[in-house]
């Protein structure tokens, strides 16, 4: 029989964080700051994500797109698209809001060391996979090639344009950058990602692929790797639902016998394989 | 934060979602706090130019109601639709279902000439909805829930789930298994499962739920001893401008 | 004697008449709150706070909504918040101890599925304040025609979780000092109890609802039905209202909502019972909806209850109290899908066999 006797957690009570930078990144999409209580470190894994509460409009679960090695603040990306996010777009520095987590499996970094790592982010899925390759960035000794492809819709939703000036100038990383429509100042490539992919010369035993980006995107840039014939156990995709409690028991996020909120968001792709409703 | 401006107009209705208003009773005096009411004929002669908030009783069906709504949506920032007629056509939808001139003659006789009269549309056919507040009459603590929202600036929550739901969260008897007619399994919630609760069953005040089985819930009143043809019937009282219900097919029971 | 019997007769038990129950409820009421089942509306029964002990119902179907709802609430609030200064409150769970009477073995088994849902991974602090000093009084009942627990490995005289049983005979009912709780429970009940040293024989008990495998196989079956035509089947007649996963005993999904007060400053976050059954449970943020045909939610669904946490779990988290096929709107039986696909996966097998 279960002992009731052993320690209980409080789920569903928020650390009340406090935002300390706001930058708009797009029409849409702003980055916060954010400092825990007592400037506590998250102590997160790239990949993870937290539930963010405003009393009166809910909670949403937003991925870190900051690295763990950069400190004890760290990063959310928004995108304006519900209640929580309209309303976390309104607020500024100074502003306080609620904070559960970390939650989710994130990426294992330490799996990827003298490996090759190729990261395909389409859209906002760029702000995960932020959160990993800062964290490769900064133990840049620790693996081979890295190479950025990131994909938006038109270049007016580029994200972390400092950060990918500073990806663009440095010498130890390759970085490719394509819109599905152009602008008329836009000179670079046109088109989805995976017209970046069968350029790429690649090492693929040696490389781990890391995807994120919208349902749509997946099975396309999946075609495209196995174009390239990487094998299916160098891919990892971190998987969007509606996690809504975070630590496995609303059953929003479930994908067959699977809570993404507890196993996920990030799958190693073979695992994704097996779940019919995962892409 | 000042205090938005609202106001509430009729359309083609019998008003009473807005009576249903008057009767906050308590509730009422802490909504005078929370808004300023600048137009509501019901209750008020005031008159305003612009709106924060318009708040749309009745269905669309006159020449004179399309000028009018027009009108109101040009200066209002949030416009919501209040009630069944405004959200689904409701009840006066059911015209529709008739020739117009039978029908012109039927109501207003020899003077039918004296009253165009159109095809009844929901106010969304006409002009942008930001929000729907469903049910004949409109239920209070939605409405009240819907201005909370807009006054803290969040969407709304507006259920897409059957009643049945509510009815379970409340342990009520099941009305079909009481022997009555029920349109719960099918039609949206967000009523507390008031009828079903008080002993009377669902009509589907509020529309049905988006994606409904509609051949479903024929073949399931007709398991519960219902005519096909009562079962139609009474899935178009309020949802007369679904096509899907007169269409779908039902291959069971 | 078959095991059954052998256990329940390794119990003390007594002979009382009904008379004397209702003398037992008094008897427990003096201890701590005590909930049984009522009579509610014309054909239903729900558990209720006894006040009088002859309001108590002891022989009845099932309950409409099951145990569940003393531990996961239907509506629960999480929070108490201030808008303005940003603070909040969490309403303490009281940890008290209730005794829940006249309780059948499928809703007890339901509860250690539910006890390995909210212990699992994280330990939910308001689900185990509630569960933790619960006593539970069982009793047997008469199958009806919605009742299939034996066809998922649940007898009617499973005394596992209970701390008394009430087994029905025909003068009464034998009295089942099952734990030290249970046992101590009846001290002070009546004077000159003494133990009945007849030899229990049960009845065979007729199950009009029966799932045609043994319940150690479900979970194969449930490999090799994934695509299975039966979904679109029910499908059809399914109008989704979400009523078998409210009312099911061992579903636990739950949807979380703030409401403000109409002073916009004070407010409070809930949660309610949420189904898979329901159009918009799987939708994400752009949307999309992973689950939006009926045939995939119910897929979903009866994976929830064979496959997917029974492998984790090894247990079946179906225990055959009926409710879903008693009460669904449309009359779909949890034991004809089933047997359905039993078929169905059969008649692939002897397909492949040629």
């Amino acid at each position: 029989m279960e002992n009731f006797a052993l320690p209980t957690e409080d789920l569903y009570s928020p650390e009340i964080a406090t935002i300390t930078r706001v930058e708009t990144l797009t029409e849409s999409e702003k980055r916060f700051e954010i400092r825990m209580p007592g400037e506590k470190a998250l102590n997160h894994k790239p990949g993870q994500f937290v539930e963010v509460s405003i009393f009166g409009f809910g909670e949403a679960p937003i991925s870190i797109c900051s690295s763990p090695t950069r400190g004890p603040l760290f990063e959310l990306t928004v995108r304006a698209t519900g209640r929580l996010t309209d309303k976390m777009h309104l607020l500024s520095e100074g502003s306080q809001i609620g904070i559960r987590g970390p939650f989710g499996n994130g990426f294992d970094p330490g799996a990827f060391k003298g490996k090759d790592i190729l990261f395909v982010c389409g859209g906002i899925g760029l702000a995960p996979l932020k959160s990993l390759i800062d964290y490769t960035l900064d133990r840049r000794e620790d693996f081979g090639r890295i190479i950025i492809l990131y994909g938006t819709r038109n270049p007016s939703e580029i994200l972390f344009p400092e950060e990918i000036k500073t990806w663009q100038s440095r010498k130890d990383v390759e970085f490719a950058i394509t819109v599905d429509q152009a602008s008329e100042e836009w000179q670079g490539n046109v088109g989805v990602i995976t017209t970046l992919i069968p350029g790429l010369e690649l090492d693929v035993k040696n490389t781990i692929v890391t995807v994120v980006g919208p349902p749509v995107m997946y099975k396309f840039v999946l075609m495209s790797l196995k174009g390239k014939r990487i094998p299916d156990e160098n891919i990892y995709l971190s998987l969007e639902r509606r996690m809504k409690c975070g630590v496995g028991k609303c059953g929003h996020c479930q994908i067959n016998d699977t809570y993404v909120c507890q196993d996920g968001p990030v799958y190693h792709y073979p695992r994704v394989k097996q779940l019919e409703e995962a892409i | 934060m000042s205090k938005p401006r609202i106001a509430f107009f009729d359309f083609t209705s019998c008003e009473g979602c807005q009576l249903n208003k008057l009767n906050l009773e308590n509730d009422l005096l802490s909504l005078l706090e929370l808004v300023d009411i600048v137009e509501f004929r019901e209750a008020m002669d005031d008159t305003a130019d612009t709106y924060d908030v318009a708040f749309i009783e009745g269905s669309i069906s006159t020449p004179t109601c399309v000028k009018r709504i027009y009108d109101i949506r040009r200066r209002a920032k949030v416009l919501v639709s209040l009630g069944s007629c405004a959200v689904l056509g409701g009840v006066n939808a059911m015209k529709n279902l008739h020739p117009a001139d039978w029908v012109q003659e039927a109501v207003y006789g020899e003077d039918k000439y004296l009253f165009p009269s159109m095809p009844v549309q929901p106010v969304s056919a006409y002009v942008k909805v930001d929000y729907e507040i469903r049910g004949c009459p409109m239920s209070t603590p939605e409405f009240l829930h819907v201005l909370k929202s807009i006054v803290l600036g969040r969407k709304p929550e507006i259920f897409d789930h059957a009643v049945c739901v509510e009815c379970k969260l409340h342990e009520n008897e099941c009305v079909l298994d009481k022997g009555m007619f029920c349109l719960g399994p099918v039609s949206r919630a967000g009523c507390e499962a008031v009828c079903p609760e008080n002993g009377q069953y669902c009509t589907g005040c509020r529309g049905l739920v988006s994606n409904a089985n509609i051949a479903g819930a024929v073949g399931m009143l007709k398991r519960h001893g219902f005519s096909e043809q009562e079962a139609r019937k009474k899935l178009q009282m309020y949802s007369s401008l679904n096509k899907l219900i007169n269409e779908a097919e039902c291959r069971h029971a | 004697m078959n095991a059954l019997e052998e256990k329940l007769n390794r119990f003390v038990k007594y002979r009382i008449s009904e008379e004397d129950v209702r003398l037992l409820i008094d008897h427990l009421k003096q201890k701590a709150p005590v909930y049984a089942p009522h009579n509610s509306g014309e054909a239903s029964f729900s558990y209720e706070l006894v006040e009088k002990s002859t309001d108590v119902v002891l022989q009845y179907p099932r309950t409409m909504q099951p145990i569940k709802k003393f531990f996961l609430p239907p509506k629960e609030v999480l929070l108490n918040f201030n808008i303005k200064d940003n603070t909040y409150s969490k309403p303490e769970v009281p940890e008290e101890t209730r005794i829940f009477f006249g309780i059948h073995s499928y809703e007890m088994a339901s509860l250690k599925r539910l006890d390995y849902s909210f212990t699992q991974g994280h330990r939910e602090s308001n689900y185990i304040s509630r569960r933790k000093y619960a006593i539970f009084v069982g009793i047997s009942y008469e199958p009806d025609e919605s009742h299939f627990s034996k066809s998922v490995g649940i007898d009617v005289e499973e005394t596992e979780g209970f701390d008394l049983f009430l087994l029905k005979n025909d003068t009464g009912y034998f009295l089942l000092e099952i734990t030290e709780t249970g046992k101590k429970l009846l001290d002070g009940y009546k004077e000159n109890l003494v133990p009945d040293r007849e030899e229990l024989k049960l009845e065979p008990l007729r199950f009009k609802s029966k799932i045609k495998y043994h319940h150690n196989r479900l979970p194969s079956v449930f490999d090799h039905v994934y695509k299975s035509k039966v979904w679109e089947k029910y499908a059809e007649i399914c109008v989704g209202c979400g009523t078998c996963n409210l009312l099911c005993s061992t579903c636990y999904c739950f949807d979380i909502r703030d409401e403000v007060e109409l002073d916009a400053e004070h407010g409070s976050r809930t949660r309610y019972w949420d189904g898979c059954m329901l159009n918009t449970f799987a939708e994400v943020a752009g949307g999309e909806n992973f689950r939006g045909s009926l045939a995939r939610r119910t897929r979903h669904r009866l994976y929830r209850k064979f496959r997917y946490i029974t492998a984790k779990s090894e247990m079946l988290h179906c225990v055959g109290c009926g409710r879903c096929s008693h009460y669904c709107p449309v009359g779909i039986s949890m034991t004809d899908i089933v047997n359905d696909l039993i078929a169905d996966h059969e008649e692939k097998q002897k397909r492949e066999k040629i």
